[in-house]
């Protein structure tokens, strides 16, 4: 097995609920998030994010707006849409299962 | 000092070097065929355009130019497209059937306005294809209607996901041939192109077809040059073909016009008895230099029109003109030394009256070329000249032609007129002496030689033996059979009309008039 491969797929599937936990204490920047992925070591390079910062947008789970900023051209500011949060305690509850279930079979 | 180029990246304009630009370049490249052909793809690359350019601006402020390593930190900050995968499924391992196609014009395969490029790329055909089929059908003037209808209907592919759509996604992007790179490829996103189009539409419209045009009129250039590429190969071939085939392999017939009239193919045996026979063989590789060289700077030519390639053959060339001028001069050394011998003609003449002029006089030919004994033969065309060659006896015999002309007097003579040259008269005039040549007068019968001999092991010295015939007015000339080789194919009388198309119908009888030698037929004959 790889072990590599294997940590790279776990990542990929909280990425998403990350992203959505970082927002939802406050809006911010792309780079922002990425600030923060990346010193919890959940991301690697900051290509990843794009796409799924796209993604979620699309699929109405946040929402932006332009900000302008001192030097160069606005910025994209990202926040949780209503639908967004609603996502998110759903996504709270399956992680919280998945936890539950994954210390129930470490512990027996 | 490096080439800068300046880019507008996210909304920001940067100056960057031209080495970093390819490099940032291809990396676009990669994101945009990453993720040009998904949903909302476009706006991704947006989102990582201006986090580039936030990049930049954080590495650099808004000063200086983008260097390599400030791509490569930019990079390794981003990551590879092929990295983005760990953290999104969706957009791994793109599968490109479904995609749907769109024709349009290939601005990266054109040679007009891209249209034929473009039906090439759609049905995945090589373009060539449609090409020929619109220069063939322009002819009939469909053609070249549908093609100018196609040109103005279809869009140029512009961005990647057009050219995508263009082949339905099998379009390898030119980027990667680093064909044409410039602002407005690179900043390709679709804003940017948006505006591109729309600001100057009407601009681009005519500086299109004013491109077209200068494209067609290079196109008819072009072939103008590749047919007379083609001649100028075809005769350079064709010449040193003949010249091989006939000098070389005696390849008879073929190449000459008038097999009867032209013999070249035994000229460079003839040489031996023309020139010193230790400088034969540098004529026979001074003339075919001189011959041949010339032919193969026509082929080059040729296809160097045809192919249009350009060559460091400059000092190939020279070398080439050097040996041609040096064997030039080698052959005009030669003619001159050997050109001596030519130097003075001479002519000698004797003359036998008949003891009486007879109202008939018969023609018959005694020693037949046909019974000659030789191994070779040589004829110059034109000139009526052939010369049979007997290498075992060394002798060398020519021609001789008999003239029919009207006696000014009563009395019925033969002149045989001699005719050699040499280095001096004296020489020309012993020479002439010694050419051989025998007729006979026999009652009413003069027989005259077809040929006459020069003396064995004497070399060829532009011989020649006439025989006049002059008779009174009144006689009447029978030729006996066989006699037509005696005259010359030009067989003319006094007042030069050509005689040629009466020699069948008159059986080879002629009467001498005022006027000169005219048919005689039967009963005139016999009135008289």
């Amino acid at each position: 097995m790889d072990l590599e491969n294997n940590k790279a797929q776990m990542r990929k599937g909280i990425l998403e609920y990350c992203i959505l936990s970082v927002l939802s204490r406050n809006s911010c920047y792309a780079s922002d998030i990425i600030k923060e992925l990346k010193e919890a070591e959940v991301i690697v390079v900051e290509g990843t994010l794009y796409p799924l910062l796209t993604r979620q947008k699309n699929a109405g789970l946040l929402s932006y707006r332009w900000e302008e900023s001192q030097q160069g051209p606005p910025r994209k500011y990202y926040e949780l849409t209503d639908e967004g949060r609603k996502y998110l305690v759903d996504l709270d509850k399956s992680w919280q299962e998945l936890v539950e279930s994954v210390n129930l079979i470490r512990t027996r | 000092m490096d080439k800068t180029i300046n880019i507008n990246l996210g909304g920001t304009l940067f100056q960057i070097d031209e080495d970093a630009f390819r490099i940032l370049h291809d990396y676009l490249q990669a994101i945009n065929s990453r993720f040009g052909y998904v949903q909302g793809g476009h706006e991704t690359i947006e989102d990582i355009e201006s986090r580039i350019a936030e990049i930049f601006q954080s590495q650099k402020g808004l000063a200086g130019v983008i260097t390599r390593a400030n791509i490569e930190a930019m990079i390794s900050i981003i990551g590879k497209p092929e990295d983005f995968d760990h953290g999104d499924p969706d957009t791994a391992a793109p599968v490109y059937t479904s995609q749907k196609r769109r024709m349009h014009r290939n601005p990266d395969d054109f040679i007009i306005s891209g249209v034929c490029g473009g039906i090439g790329a759609y049905l995945d055909t090589d373009p060539v294809l449609f090409r020929i089929l619109f220069v063939v059908s322009s002819m009939f003037g469909i053609g070249l209607f549908v093609y100018v209808v196609l040109w103005i209907v279809l869009p140029v592919a512009r961005t990647d996901s057009q050219k995508r759509e263009m082949s339905g996604g099998s379009y390898h992007s030119a980027i990667n041939q680093n064909k044409h790179y410039d602002n407005a490829q690179m900043t390709g996103t679709p804003q940017y192109s948006a505006g591109y189009k729309s600001s100057s539409r009407i601009g681009n419209a005519i500086n299109e077809i004013f491109m077209a045009i200068g494209r067609v009129f290079y196109i008819v250039i072009r072939i103008f040059l590749i047919i007379i590429g083609v001649v100028f190969v075809l005769t350079g071939f064709l010449s040193i073909l003949s010249f091989v085939m006939i000098f070389i392999f005696k390849f008879p017939g073929v190449f000459s016009i008038d097999s009867s009239g032209i013999n070249l193919i035994n000229f460079t045996d003839f040489l031996n008895y023309i020139v010193n026979p230790a400088s034969v063989p540098w004529i026979t590789i001074l003339a075919s230099i001189a011959f041949i060289l010339p032919m193969l700077a026509l082929i080059y030519w040729g296809v160097k029109m045809i192919f249009w390639f350009k060559a460091r053959d400059g000092v190939f060339s020279l070398i080439a003109l050097v040996v041609w001028v040096m064997s030039i001069a080698g052959l005009t050394i030669i003619g001159f030394s050997e050109g001596i011998s030519f130097a003075q003609t001479a002519k000698t003449s004797a003359e036998t009256l008949l003891p009486n002029s007879p109202d008939t006089l018969y023609v018959r030919s005694d020693k037949k070329i046909a019974d000659l004994k030789f191994e070779k033969d040589f004829a110059l065309p034109h000139d009526e000249y052939s010369v049979y060659i007997n290498d075992e006896k060394k002798e060398l015999y020519m021609r001789s032609y008999l003239a029919i002309d009207r006696s000014d007097n009563k009395s019925t003579r033969i002149e045989v007129r001699k005719r050699s040259a040499g280095r001096t008269e004296m020489e020309a005039i012993k020479k002439t002496e010694g050419l051989i040549y025998n007729y006979s007068i026999k009652g009413d019968t003069i027989l005259v030689d077809e040929y006459f001999t020069s003396p064995s092991g004497r070399k060829w010295s532009a011989d020649n033996v006439g025989i006049n015939l002059y008779i009174p007015t009144g006689t009447i000339l029978k030729f006996e059979k066989d006699t037509r080789i005696l005259l010359h194919s030009s067989f003319r009388n006094e007042s030069d009309e050509y005689l040629e198309s009466s020699w069948e119908s008159v059986d080879g009888l002629w009467v001498m008039t005022d006027d000169g030698l005219e048919p005689a037929h039967e009963n005139s004959v016999k009135h008289k």
